[in-house]
């Protein structure tokens, strides 16, 4: 086992950085210099163009580059396979994943390949004494576990990096060492056949500046208009909580929470959602969170930094006319 | 075809959000038990739609038995609700649930499916409500060597033996199909699971869910051992700062909003 941890990642991303890369590199980072282990960061596939820039500003000691032609896009039998090698060879301590939606497959998949412990939802790390510890969310957010690496030598963990934030540490940014890994993938053919990709039109709400959002407090589907006026007025994207999206008022696409998009808006303006933890999970990163709620003992005021005690159906509307008279 | 399904017992998250939202959740002695009696023991909400799956698919013309199998302290409720929502066969493999990760409980499922001489479809709840860990599939699959499709809100039999399966992913839905025998996750998207009949509930009530202890399984050198150890849980204090605004009328309040927010410079 060597004493590395390794930060994994194989998607595109976007501006050039794969998803979560920053914000789990800082957690690895951290853990890197309080534990005494060495900071890798594995990259299977095309590495999005910035990689080298951020594996510098991180101290990340390898940059490993596994490149095949078979990883080119994303394909999980794939990628688990590839990873799996690279594991066999480097026998990372601890191997840390920005939990994408894809990673949350590929994730504990790995883990039993390299019979390691495998944790997801995690939001911190420790080595104590030599013992790996992660505390992760819980019951929709409700709690925080904290479990030990206590049965094998290894661990895979899923870095909910988009509640956490990134942060360089301060000065001279030192060069990686490049490693080319090699990895046989001749013999893995993709079991699952996509035969219709996904395909999202329009702006993504985890990338909105300004959201905001309606839960069952609206009564009803007519009512959801009110809430994509003020957005649309506000430049921003309408979303909702899970009821909303089980009944139909808004597409799953907008479904912010655990199950659904986890955001970071400047602005999160939920009106008539009472604040479950599972639906604040994606919405605790943003900047600002306003609450419109009848209740004044609605969950959503304690995370909230302005909050309106009413009724979201008189004051939706009023706040589109004031955006729109300015 | 033989359909297994996977279901855990959890406590009501819904209970357990009730009481973290009054600040009245109770941890036991240990640190991380949650131990409030009036929280309600249940089957995860997305096993019972796993289950749906199956019904759905035996309603479709699909010629299967349907094994539901559960890894707990005592499943016997849940196991029979399976029974009352149409499962054929029910198994419960007895463990302290305190003491299995994601990797022992994947290892004893993996050993459960292989002694009923393997499985077609291996179906399970996209997550359990309690660890939101959503682990056990994929290394159930790994483990057993077959492939793996997460989050489905639609799955159907597409000839022969493969399985067409819509998924729900961040970019909107993806049709996928892949041959049997195949790990299939459920998702919250798949719709409400049915209700089973008082007469259904009240017959299941005598069924005595097979009991197939962990020893009579063949785990593999060292396979059943538990990777991570829970050992602390705790519900995380929210600082609270919220500002109220006050106004004569939702107009004035919504202008006052405006206001600060612009003081904030969170708005322009």
């Amino acid at each position: 086992m060597s004493n590395s941890v390794v930060v994994c990642t194989w998607d595109q991303g976007r501006k050039g950085t794969p998803a979560g890369a920053e914000e789990t590199l800082t957690l690895a980072r951290n853990l890197a210099a309080a534990a005494g282990l060495e900071l890798n960061w594995v990259v299977a596939g095309p590495a999005p163009d910035r990689v080298p820039e951020i594996a510098a500003k991180y101290g990340v000691v390898h940059l490993d580059r596994i490149e095949n032609a078979k990883l080119a896009d994303f394909q999980p039998d794939v990628c688990v396979e590839a990873l799996a090698q690279y594991c066999k060879e480097h026998t990372p301590k601890l191997v840390l994943i920005p939990q994408t939606f894809d990673a949350r497959l590929v994730a504990p998949r790995l883990a039993a390949r390299a019979g390691a412990g495998v944790v997801m939802n995690a939001l911190e790390l420790a080595v104590e004494n030599g013992t790996v510890r992660v505390t992760a969310s819980a019951y929709g957010g409700d709690t925080r576990v904290v479990y030990e690496l206590t049965g094998a030598e290894s661990c895979v963990v899923g870095v909910l990096a988009d509640m956490l934030l990134a942060e360089a540490p301060e000065g001279k940014a030192a060069e990686p060492a490049v490693r080319q890994v090699s990895v046989d993938l001749g013999g893995v053919e993709e079991r699952v056949r996509i035969i219709q990709k996904a395909h999202l039109e329009g702006p993504r709400l985890e990338e909105a500046q300004i959201i905001v959002s309606g839960g069952m407090g609206l009564g009803q589907k007519e009512n959801f208009r009110l809430v994509e006026d003020l957005a649309q007025a506000l430049g921003g994207m309408a979303a909702a909580s899970r009821p909303v999206v089980e009944n139909g008022w808004i597409d799953s696409s907008r479904q912010v929470g655990l199950t659904g998009k986890i955001t970071r808006p400047v602005l999160y303006l939920g009106a008539g959602i009472s604040g479950a933890s599972q639906h604040m999970v994606g919405c605790t990163a943003a900047k600002t969170i306003v609450a419109i709620n009848k209740d004044p003992d609605a969950a959503i005021f304690k995370y909230a930094r302005y909050g309106i005690v009413g009724d979201a159906m008189e004051i939706l509307p009023e706040i589109t006319k004031a955006v729109k008279g300015a | 075809m033989k359909i297994v399904i996977c279901a855990k017992e959890v406590l009501d998250p819904d209970a357990v959000d009730n009481y973290v939202l009054v600040g009245k959740l109770e941890i036991g002695n240990d640190g991380k038990t949650l131990t409030q009696k009036a929280i309600p023991r249940l089957m995860n909400g997305y096993d019972e739609q796993a289950i749906e799956c199956a019904l759905q698919l035996r309603d479709a013309g699909l010629d299967c038995k349907i094994h539901v199998v559960a890894v707990a302290t005592d499943p016997t409720k849940i196991l029979q609700h399976a029974v009352a929502m149409g499962a054929d066969e029910v198994a419960a493999i007895p463990v302290d649930t305190g003491t299995v990760d994601g990797y022992a409980t994947a290892s004893l499922l993996a050993a459960f499916v292989r002694s009923l001489g393997g499985a077609d479809l291996v179906l399970c709840g996209r997550q359990a409500s309690d660890g939101d860990q959503a682990v056990v599939p994929g290394l159930l699959g790994e483990m057993l060597k077959m492939p793996i499709v997460t989050v489905a809100r639609a799955v159907q039999m597409a000839g022969g033996t493969t399985v067409r399966v819509t998924r729900v992913t961040p970019d909107g839905d993806e049709i996928v199909e892949v041959s049997c025998p195949a790990v299939i996750t459920i998702s919250n998207e798949f719709g409400a699971p049915r209700y089973p009949t008082g007469m259904r509930t009240m017959k299941a009530r005598k069924v005595k869910p097979q009991q197939v202890t962990p020893d009579s399984l063949s785990l593999g050198e060292g396979g059943g051992r538990p990777r991570m150890t829970m050992t602390r849980q705790f519900v995380e204090a929210i600082a609270g700062n919220c500002e109220f605004i006050q106004g004569s009328s939702p107009a004035a309040a919504a202008q006052e909003l405006l206001k600060r927010l612009r003081a904030d410079r969170v708005i322009e």
